[in-house]
């Protein structure tokens, strides 16, 4: 699960209720309003994360 | 003093945890799913393209919400469970 | 070991004056930010009583997803300052934002500002004292204020919605105090609301919509209903409203000088909705490229140079309140939701 770190407290809350612990890769915020330069830092950062988060 | 506690429910999620089945991601089938605002398609169609450098891609799909203010649509929910192993959402922005 | 104090539903606490438990309940996070009374056992009972008998299940409630009771809902209400007779009216709203069409979830989690817009028909807006004539969207009212700050508290203590944890409005709405107010069925020259959706005249009925605030619609030069549409349209044809996405409804309150004027020239809710639905769009020239780009790409086409701001003239719900004075109101909702209408029991 993708989440901006601004919104990673929704998530967790939102998980929380539903008693689940989410797989979590978190990038920095925003994703909206972002043009193609700007988009690839978090593609990175999501790839790194999704990487990681895998191999484990 | 007595008072009634305003934020007082019964939980009505089950205590109990999914059990998840092992997910091969160098090469089981994945579903990228996005929540429909803008640019979550964008993030996801790069990393499927990162990913392209270490496995095939050709199982991995697209999906997404009808609406990014509405929850998933059963169908797209009963189309991951059965057709990937795993899902990547992209789902808090 | 001690139970953790969320998890009870009666709470000792040691005596404390009105000041010291607002500091607690701010601690809790129970609080709105304004005063609070204080919920006593003794207090929540006489709520509760107003509503013994309407025995209907109230669904989980999400985000949180935990299945109140008539004792955690009527704290609220207590809190917020109701006399135990609002309570029925509460208890309304809170089973007409569970329906699921309203998308409760969606609409305390999203990044809009939208906040229940709370709408009371029939005879008990004169019973309770609702104001339904000059500024009934404003201050001055006990029942308009405390029954939607009423919900607004059960939203945020029941179903969890925390500012900037669950609730991540990015600029939040004045409207997530408290916005409630009647129908002026009185100067109304159409059928009321709820009589439109099917209720019966006598019936007590709560509508909600997730909305965003009243955006005017000033219009003292027309002297004609035609002159009126045009200004109606002119203001709902708005690019920065989620209606603007083609998906969901949209309140037009009339001011009660406005609907004389329109009613003298022959026009019904029908029409008028017909006509609103017709001339509220917006030119291509004043969408940029990208967010027509998304707008297409989720569904939502222009027909020519044109985005509509709903799917059918149905989408556009129609009625009267407010006082002397030519002024009306477009309410738009936060797009994936509905209005829902839930008769008061009792």
């Amino acid at each position: 699960m993708i989440a901006t770190e601004t919104f990673k407290p929704l998530v967790l809350a939102q998980a929380k209720a539903r008693k689940v612990e989410p797989k979590l890769i978190v990038v920095k915020h925003p994703i909206g309003g972002l043009n193609a330069d700007e988009l690839r830092e978090r593609i990175e950062a999501a790839t790194k994360g999704l990487t990681e988060a895998t191999a484990k | 003093m007595r008072i009634v506690n305003p934020a007082f429910g019964v939980s009505a999620t089950s205590g109990e945890k999914v059990a998840l089945k092992p997910v091969n991601w160098t090469t089981d089938a994945i579903a990228l799913v996005s929540n429909s605002k803008p640019n979550a398609r964008e993030l996801l169609a790069g990393i499927r393209e990162k990913l392209g450098a270490t496995r095939k891609i050709d199982n991995i799909d697209f999906l997404s919400k009808n609406s990014a203010s509405q929850p998933a649509p059963k169908d797209v929910i009963e189309e991951v469970a059965a057709k990937y192993r795993g899902a990547l959402l992209a789902i808090a922005d | 070991m001690m139970k953790d104090i969320t998890e009870q539903e009666v709470i000792d606490l040691p005596d404390m004056d009105v000041e010291a438990f607002n500091e607690f309940a701010v601690e809790q996070g129970w609080s709105d930010g304004m005063p609070l009374y204080v919920p006593t056992e003794a207090k929540v009972a006489k709520f509760v009583d107003t509503v013994r008998g309407d025995n209907r299940p109230i669904p989980p409630v999400p985000p949180r997803q935990v299945v109140p009771t008539l004792q955690s809902m009527a704290a609220n209400a207590v809190m917020a300052g109701c006399k135990p007779e609002y309570f029925p009216v509460v208890t309304a709203a809170l089973r007409a934002v569970l329906d699921p069409e309203y998308n409760l979830h969606g609409s305390l989690a999203t990044t809009h500002s939208c906040a229940p817009v709370i709408m009371v028909s029939g005879p008990i807006r004169h019973q309770l004292g609702i104001n339904c004539g000059s500024n009934c969207f404003g201050q001055g009212w006990r029942p308009n204020a405390t029954i939607g700050r009423a919900l607004g508290l059960m939203l945020l203590n029941i179903a969890g919605a925390k500012p900037g944890e669950m609730d991540r409005s990015t600029q939040g709405n004045p409207a997530k105090y408290t916005f409630c107010f009647g129908e002026n069925e009185e100067e109304n020259p159409w059928p009321p609301y709820h009589v439109q959706r099917g209720f019966a005249p006598t019936d007590n009925v709560v509508t909600v919509m997730s909305g965003e605030g009243p955006h005017n619609l000033n219009d003292h030069g027309s002297t004609t209903g035609e002159g009126l549409l045009t200004t109606f349209a002119g203001g709902m044809s708005n690019p920065g409203a989620n209606t603007i996405y083609g998906k969901g409804p949209m309140l037009v309150i009339i001011g009660p000088e406005h609907a004389a004027t329109l009613k003298r020239d022959g026009f019904t809710i029908e029409t008028i909705r017909e006509e609103l639905f017709r001339r509220s769009r917006v030119h291509v020239s004043r969408i940029s490229k990208a967010n027509q780009e998304t707008y297409t790409s989720t569904g939502h086409k222009p027909d020519g140079d044109w985005f509509s701001i709903g799917r059918s003239p149905q989408d556009i719900h129609i009625t009267v309140a407010g006082g002397p004075g030519k002024h009306s109101a477009f309410i738009p909702s936060f797009g994936g939701t509905t209005v829902a209408s839930v008769r008061i029991a009792g």
